[in-house]
C-alpha cells in the first residue's frame, strides 16, 4: 500500500516542479534503445557431412570456394602477428582458383563416361616397344590463362627427349656429341633433353627442335681436320698408354736404361692389371675400393710382398 | 715448465690407491707386458703380436729424432704429461716396415703416400717410421711439417744463383740442422763423401771428396747459402744410396703443400711466389723422383696443408695430392691410415687410465666407454681432446 502511494506522490511531485536537467543518463534510460535484430545462422554443413559422402556430387561443378560446404580445415594468407586466417570470411581463398570439382574421384566419373568413346591401348605397345618405335618424347603444356590477352609465354616451351641408344652413333660421333650438348645429356638415364623457347609459337619451337636433332646428328658424324689436335688434358676418359703414368711405370721397371721408346712394350700381367686399376681409379672415380685395388696392383707391378701376419721378419 | 706436485687420486669401483708422480723422477712405474704396453722398443722387432700396443720411445731417440718437430704439438704436450713418450704400434705403419724390410733396394725407389683423415695418426705413423729407420742404419731426410716453411716463412730473401727463385735462409738453415742431429752417428762416419765440388763464393768452396758434415756445417753457419747447400744435399744423397754407401729414408709431411698454388710469402713487389719459386722445393720434388736406387720415400697427403676448407671434401690420395703431384709419385702405394679399432681403442683408453689421466669415475665402465666411442668417432686425435676435461 505504502509503495503504490510513493509512485503516485512521486509522479505528482514530477508534473508539479520543474523539469530536472540530467546530464548523464541514467542507465535506465540507456537500454531503452532498439536492440540490433540477430539473425540465426544455421550451423555449417561441414557438421553434418559424412565421411564417406560423394564429393562429386556435393560440388559438381566449378565454383568458388564456398567454407561452409568444404569440409577442410584450410588456413590462407598472411597475419603480421599470429596465425594465418581460417577459411570463413577468407577472401584470398575466394579468389584464388580451385579444383574441388576435379578430385580423383570425380576425374574417374569423368573417364568412366569417356570411355565408350575409346578404343582399347593396342596390347603390344609396352613400354619396350613404345621406346622403340616412338624414341622420340615431345613434352609440351598448356595452360588456362585468363587475363585480357589469352596467350600465355609458358606455353610456347617444347621439351624433347631422346635416348642416345636409339641414335646410331659411334665412338668418335657420341663424344663429339656429347661435347656439344653438355649438360643437357643425363647419363644415368642416358636421355638428352633439349628444352626450346626461342620462338614465339609451340609450332615454331617444336620444328626448331626437331631441326636442333638432325643438326647435332649429323654434325658428330663429321670430322673436322683440327680435331686431330686433341691432347691428353682434353681426353674424357683416362687413356693409360697415352699418359705421363705410363712413362713412369716403364721407366720405374726398366731402370737404370731410360725409356724413349714407348711404342714397342710389350704388356706383362702385372703392367695390365696395374693399367686396369689406374684406369678404374681415374675414371671411375676415386674411394677407398679404387684405392686399395690400386695398391695391390702397384705392390705386384714392384715386386712387393702381401702384409705378412704375425711372421717376424728381420731387417 | 710444470712445477706442480702430482698427487692423483685414481677411485675405481673396486680399490682405492694413492700415486705420485714427480716430473724429474724416471718411469718408476715401467709396466712389463699389459693389455696396453709393451716392452720392445725396436721397431725393428714389431710384428701383428704387439698392435694396438704402446711402446716407449727412449728419450735419448726422442731428442735425436724429434727435437725439431716430427711430433704434432698436442701429442707432444700429452708426452711431457705423462712424462713419455709412448707411439702406438698399428698397421699402416707396421705395413710400411714390413714392405720397406723386404723391398728390393737395387731397384728403383719405393714410394709410400699415407692418407687419412684429420687425426687418425699419419705424423705419429711417420714418427714410428723414423724410429725404425734410426735403429735400421737409414739416412734419414725427414721434413716435419712442409706448410710450416710455406705458411709461417721466418725470413726469404731473393736468391742469387736462381733468376726468379726465393731463398729462406732461416728456415732451411734450421732444417739442416735437424738433419744433423738425426744422423748425427751416420755421418761421423768418414766414408759419407760429397761427389762434386760446389763453389759457393771465391773463397768458398766443397771439394769432391770432403765429408758431407761439411757441407751440412757450412750450410748452418753460412745461412746464405742454406737454400742452395740443401739442393747439393739432396742430389749428393740421391747418388751416395746409389752408390750403395748409405740407404736413405726420405719422411716428408705435408707433401701435397709443394703442389699449393700459394704460399704466404710475398716477393718485393708484394706478389704471391708459389711454391715452385722456392729454391728448397726442388729439391725435395728431386729426392721424390725415381731416378735412384736404395732409399725409401714416405710422403703424407694431408688435407690440413691447405688453409680454410679448401679440398676438405675427401682424404683420399688422389684429390689430396692433385694430378701434377700424382703423375710425379706414379706409381705409389697408397697407404690408409685408418681410426682406432674397437682394440686400438680399449688399449688407448687402458693407457690413459692406467696413466691416471681419466679422473670421472665413469671412465672405466662400459657405459661410458661406448659413450666415448660414439662421441670420439674412434678418431684418436677428437679421443685426446675428449679425455682432455674427464
Amino acid at each position: 500500500m505504502t509503495s503504490v502511494y510513493s509512485q503516485i506522490a512521486r509522479s505528482e511531485k514530477q508534473t508539479e516542479e520543474f523539469r530536472v536537467l540530467e546530464l548523464v543518463k541514467k542507465s535506465a534510460q540507456r537500454s531503452a534503445r532498439r536492440k540490433a535484430k540477430k539473425i540465426e545462422l544455421l550451423p555449417p554443413r561441414t557438421n553434418v557431412m559424412p565421411v564417406d559422402q560423394d564429393w562429386s556430387s556435393v560440388w559438381p561443378g566449378p565454383r568458388s570456394f564456398h567454407p561452409a560446404s568444404v569440409p577442410l580445415p584450410l588456413r590462407q594468407g598472411y597475419n603480421k602477428k599470429g596465425v594465418s586466417p581460417g577459411k570463413f570470411a577468407n577472401a584470398e581463398l575466394m579468389k584464388i582458383p580451385n579444383f574441388l570439382h576435379l578430385t580423383p574421384p570425380a576425374i574417374k566419373k569423368h573417364c568412366e563416361a569417356l570411355k565408350k568413346f575409346c578404343t582399347p591401348w593396342p596390347e603390344e605397345l609396352n613400354d619396350e616397344n613404345c621406346e622403340k618405335h616412338f624414341p622420340v618424347e615431345v613434352i609440351t603444356s598448356d595452360y588456362c590463362f585468363s587475363s585480357p590477352d589469352i596467350r600465355e609465354p609458358m606455353a610456347r616451351i617444347v621439351i624433347l627427349k631422346v635416348k642416345l641408344s636409339a641414335l646410331t652413333l659411334d665412338k668418335h660421333a657420341k663424344d663429339k656429341l656429347l661435347r656439344l650438348v653438355g649438360e643437357r645429356y643425363d647419363p644415368s638415364t642416358d636421355i638428352l633433353t633439349l628444352t626450346t623457347d626461342r620462338c614465339p609459337l609451340k609450332k615454331q619451337n617444336y620444328e626448331y627442335a626437331l631441326y636442333l636433332l638432325t643438326a647435332l646428328y649429323h654434325e658428330s658424324q663429321k670430322t673436322e681436320p683440327w680435331e686431330s689436335e686433341k691432347t691428353v688434358a682434353d681426353m674424357e676418359y683416362y687413356d693409360w698408354e697415352q699418359n705421363v703414368s705410363y712413362k713412369n711405370v716403364l721407366g720405374t721397371l726398366n731402370w737404370p736404361q731410360s725409356v724413349k721408346d714407348t711404342e714397342n712394350f710389350k704388356l706383362t700381367p702385372e703392367m695390365e692389371e696395374y693399367k686396369k686399376a689406374i684406369s678404374d681409379l681415374m675414371n671411375k672415380g676415386e674411394d677407398l675400393y679404387t684405392i686399395s685395388k690400386y695398391k695391390e696392383a702397384t705392390k705386384k707391378l714392384l715386386n712387393l710382398p702381401e702384409f705378412l701376419p704375425l711372421e717376424y721378419t728381420t731387417a | 715448465m710444470l712445477t706442480r706436485y702430482k698427487f692423483l687420486l685414481t677411485v675405481t669401483r673396486n680399490n682405492y690407491f694413492l700415486r705420485q708422480l714427480s716430473l724429474e723422477s724416471p718411469n718408476v712405474f715401467a709396466k712389463p707386458e699389459s693389455r696396453c704396453r709393451t716392452v720392445e722398443d725396436n721397431p725393428l722387432n714389431h710384428n701383428l703380436e704387439h698392435e694396438g700396443r704402446f711402446y716407449v720411445v727412449p728419450p735419448a731417440v726422442c731428442n735425436q729424432l724429434f727435437r725439431f718437430g716430427g711430433i704434432p704439438k698436442g701429442y707432444e704436450v700429452q708426452a711431457k704429461t705423462f712424462d713419455e713418450t709412448c707411439l702406438m704400434i698399428r698397421k699402416p705403419a707396421l705395413e710400411v716396415i714390413n714392405m720397406m724390410k723386404v723391398a728390393d733396394y737395387s731397384r728403383p725407389i719405393v714410394k709410400y703416400v699415407l692418407f687419412g683423415e684429420r687425426g687418425a695418426g699419419k705424423s705419429l705413423t711417420l714418427a714410428h717410421i723414423l724410429h725404425y729407420a734410426l735403429n735400421s742404419g737409414h739416412l734419414i731426410i725427414h721434413v716435419p711439417w712442409v706448410p710450416d716453411w710455406m705458411k709461417k716463412c721466418k725470413d726469404h730473401t731473393r736468391s742469387e744463383t736462381r733468376e726468379g727463385f726465393r731463398d729462406t735462409p732461416l728456415d732451411s738453415a734450421a732444417w739442416l740442422a735437424h738433419f744433423k742431429t738425426q744422423n748425427q752417428h751416420l755421418l761421423s762416419q768418414t766414408d759419407l763423401t760429397v761427389t762434386s765440388n760446389y763453389t759457393w763464393s771465391k773463397r768458398e768452396e766443397t771439394r769432391s771428396g770432403s765429408p758431407l758434415v761439411e757441407l751440412v756445417d757450412l750450410g748452418i753457419n753460412r745461412i746464405k747459402y742454406a737454400s742452395n747447400i740443401i739442393v747439393a744435399l739432396a742430389s749428393e744423397v740421391k747418388a751416395l744410396s746409389s752408390s750403395g754407401r748409405c740407404k736413405t729414408l726420405v719422411a716428408i709431411d705435408g707433401f701435397n703443400c709443394f703442389y699449393n698454388k700459394r704460399t704466404m710469402i710475398k716477393d718485393e713487389n708484394w706478389k704471391i711466389v708459389p711454391p715452385f719459386q722456392l729454391t728448397v722445393t726442388e729439391a725435395f720434388i728431386n729426392l721424390v723422383n725415381y731416378n735412384w736406387t736404395n732409399g725409401s720415400v714416405v710422403l703424407t697427403a694431408d688435407r690440413l696443408v691447405w688453409s680454410g676448407n679448401e679440398r676438405g671434401e675427401s682424404d683420399l690420395p688422389l684429390y689430396q695430392l692433385g694430378k701434377e703431384a700424382f703423375e710425379l709419385l706414379d706409381p705409389f702405394i697408397p697407404v690408409h691410415v685408418p681410426c682406432y679399432s674397437e682394440k686400438e681403442f680399449h688399449s688407448c683408453m687402458d693407457y690413459y687410465m692406467e696413466r691416471s689421466w681419466i679422473q670421472n669415475e665413469n671412465g672405466n665402465t662400459e657405459e661410458g666407454r661406448s659413450e666415448l666411442m660414439y662421441l670420439s668417432t674412434m678418431n684418436p686425435y677428437q679421443l685426446m681432446k675428449i679425455c682432455g676435461p674427464l
